[in-house]
């Protein structure tokens, strides 16, 4: 098979302790910290494992804290697992917190340049597109002028062009489909969706479980840092729904 | 054709050239002056320095002031770099967190844009030597990029070790700010080296400013290599650049728990 990614028994823990004591506490409280207390931790993920397959497009659903976000980020490579192996074989673009690498001080076109290389380009191929990425933002004029002066629409507007355009073969979406008002939202999903259908791997995490069954090929409900069930969109969906007690509301 | 690297190559310094520019433009850019200012900075400072030392103090020393600044100004480069250093990784968090790239190019590119400031301040050396003697010679070409590029070694060692290390224990911040000022006297910049009692001068050794500090002096005043000095510093930038090598990379691992 041709596998993208592998995740194989991956375990992550989190410290679960207090600020840490300073010198103050430490003089103050002297003889409590003679008997250490051993340490809380969170495992947020417990032995996960599957493979994502060239051309797919993943869902992850699962309700809050079930670790759907560290998954992310463990695949995106900003955080390492406890245990278990990641293996990621291709550029990964990410849909996380878009514009994390703007800087306010520097222009529209400033800020393309560096995140589009931040994001897997080399100068010249940022600078091929930078047009089309201005065009496709609508910024307009605005694109010489420090983006501190942004809306926050625009904002997000720029760095999603930015990533749309940097020929993504492996994206991390977290919940972001669409920004800003309602007619660049459906431009910018129509975008991501041709992106996803035209075979772009894609790895999903979403509460939008109508999206997640038009657009996912397969399906991975997470439940407390486990796979609960994975599969068929529909089944899993109407699994999930079920589990935590919603599926009546929603069918109706 | 002289190089020809690979796409993944020319995109990792086309990142570290682009944040170094970020750095620099950053900087600068809501003042008027800009750029301007890494040229001001030195000028201004030769001329209180000339009025401090020469005018009010009138130290006896031959050429004193052109003395001190061909120390003062590696070492500036060297504390602004390791003072900025501290702070890039914790400043960087969403950076950090969200996208995927080389994390010690934060700590690079401050390095080389401090290195871009430094060489703002060649011009004004350069003009001092021609003022005191018979102005730069040939060995410069070669002597000036072999310190700077030791300066670079134990520089990045140095300040790779302190980024990391400040992530865990914030305290860092301050130990470098009354480090940084303590390492200052301890560096021959004001006095030279041989002043120091002889039995005092193997502890100096233990800095690995001092005979880098040393080379700078003997190129920029008497176009001199102090190959001996190259040599001691050669040694310890490279043990320095190790160890920051080693406990970034330790340290690393576990970086998203404590930002």
């Amino acid at each position: 098979m041709n596998y993208i990614a592998e995740i194989v028994d991956v375990w992550k823990k989190f410290p679960l302790r207090r600020e840490r004591p300073g010198f103050k506490e430490f003089v103050v409280n002297l003889p409590k910290f003679v008997k250490r207390k051993p340490n809380c931790n969170f495992w947020a993920l417990k032995g996960l494992n599957f493979n994502v397959t060239k051309g797919e497009c993943l869902g992850i659903i699962g309700k809050n804290g079930a670790g759907k976000s560290t998954l992310l980020s463990l695949l995106l490579g900003t955080i390492y697992p406890t245990r278990g192996d990641i293996k990621v074989s291709q550029k990964i673009t990410p849909l996380l917190d878009l514009g994390a690498g703007f800087h306010p001080d520097l222009t529209g076109r400033e800020n393309i340049l560096i995140n589009g290389v931040l994001l897997g380009l080399t100068r010249d191929e940022v600078l091929e597109r930078m047009e089309d990425i201005i065009a496709f933002s609508e910024i307009g004029e605005f694109i010489d002028i420090p983006s501190r002066t942004y809306s926050s629409g625009m904002y997000l507007r720029l760095a999603f062009s930015i990533a749309v355009f940097t020929d993504p073969k492996l994206l991390l979406i977290d919940e972001i489909l669409g920004v800003g008002d309602e007619n660049f939202k459906k431009k910018s999903s129509d975008a991501l969706i041709q992106l996803i259908k035209g075979g772009v791997t894609t790895i999903m995490v979403s509460h939008d479980l109508k999206s997640v069954k038009e657009i996912c090929d397969r399906v991975i409900w997470l439940n407390g840092g486990k796979v609960e069930a994975t599969g068929e969109p529909d089944k899993v969906v109407e699994a999930y729904l079920k589990g935590v007690g919603m599926y009546n509301i929603t069918a109706n | 054709m002289p190089f020809i690297f690979d796409r993944e190559t020319k995109r990792k310094i086309d990142l570290l050239r682009l944040l170094t520019r970020k750095e620099i433009t950053v900087k600068y850019k809501r003042t008027f002056l800009g750029i301007l200012w890494s040229l001001l900075n030195p000028i201004l400072l030769s001329l209180v320095l000339f009025i401090a030392f020469k005018i009010f103090m009138r130290i006896q020393m031959e050429n004193y002031i052109f003395f001190f600044l061909s120390a003062l100004f590696p070492w500036n480069w060297f504390a602004a770099s390791v003072t900025m250093s501290t702070s890039t990784l914790i400043g960087n968090v969403n950076l950090i967190k969200r996208v995927r790239f080389p994390r010690h190019f934060l700590v690079l590119s401050t390095i080389m844009a401090q290195l871009v400031n430094f060489l703002f301040s060649l011009p004004i050396i350069i003009g001092l030597a021609y003022y005191y003697g018979n102005g730069p010679n040939i060995s410069w070409f070669l002597t000036v990029p072999i310190l700077i590029v030791i300066q670079l070694a134990v520089t990045i060692g140095i300040c790779l070790a302190i980024a990391m290390v400040n992530a865990y224990f914030r305290d860092m911040e301050y130990i470098i700010g009354v480090g940084i000022s303590m390492l200052f006297w301890m560096t021959p910049i004001i006095y030279p080296l041989n002043m120091v009692p002889e039995s005092y001068r193997t502890y100096l050794a233990l800095n690995p400013l001092t005979y880098l500090v040393t080379a700078w002096r003997s190129i920029f005043i008497s176009n001199s290599t102090d190959w001996g000095a190259i040599g001691i510093s050669l040694g310890s930038s490279l043990v320095f650049l190790l160890l920051g090598i080693l406990v970034f990379q330790r340290l690393g691992k576990r970086l998203d728990e404590v930002i």
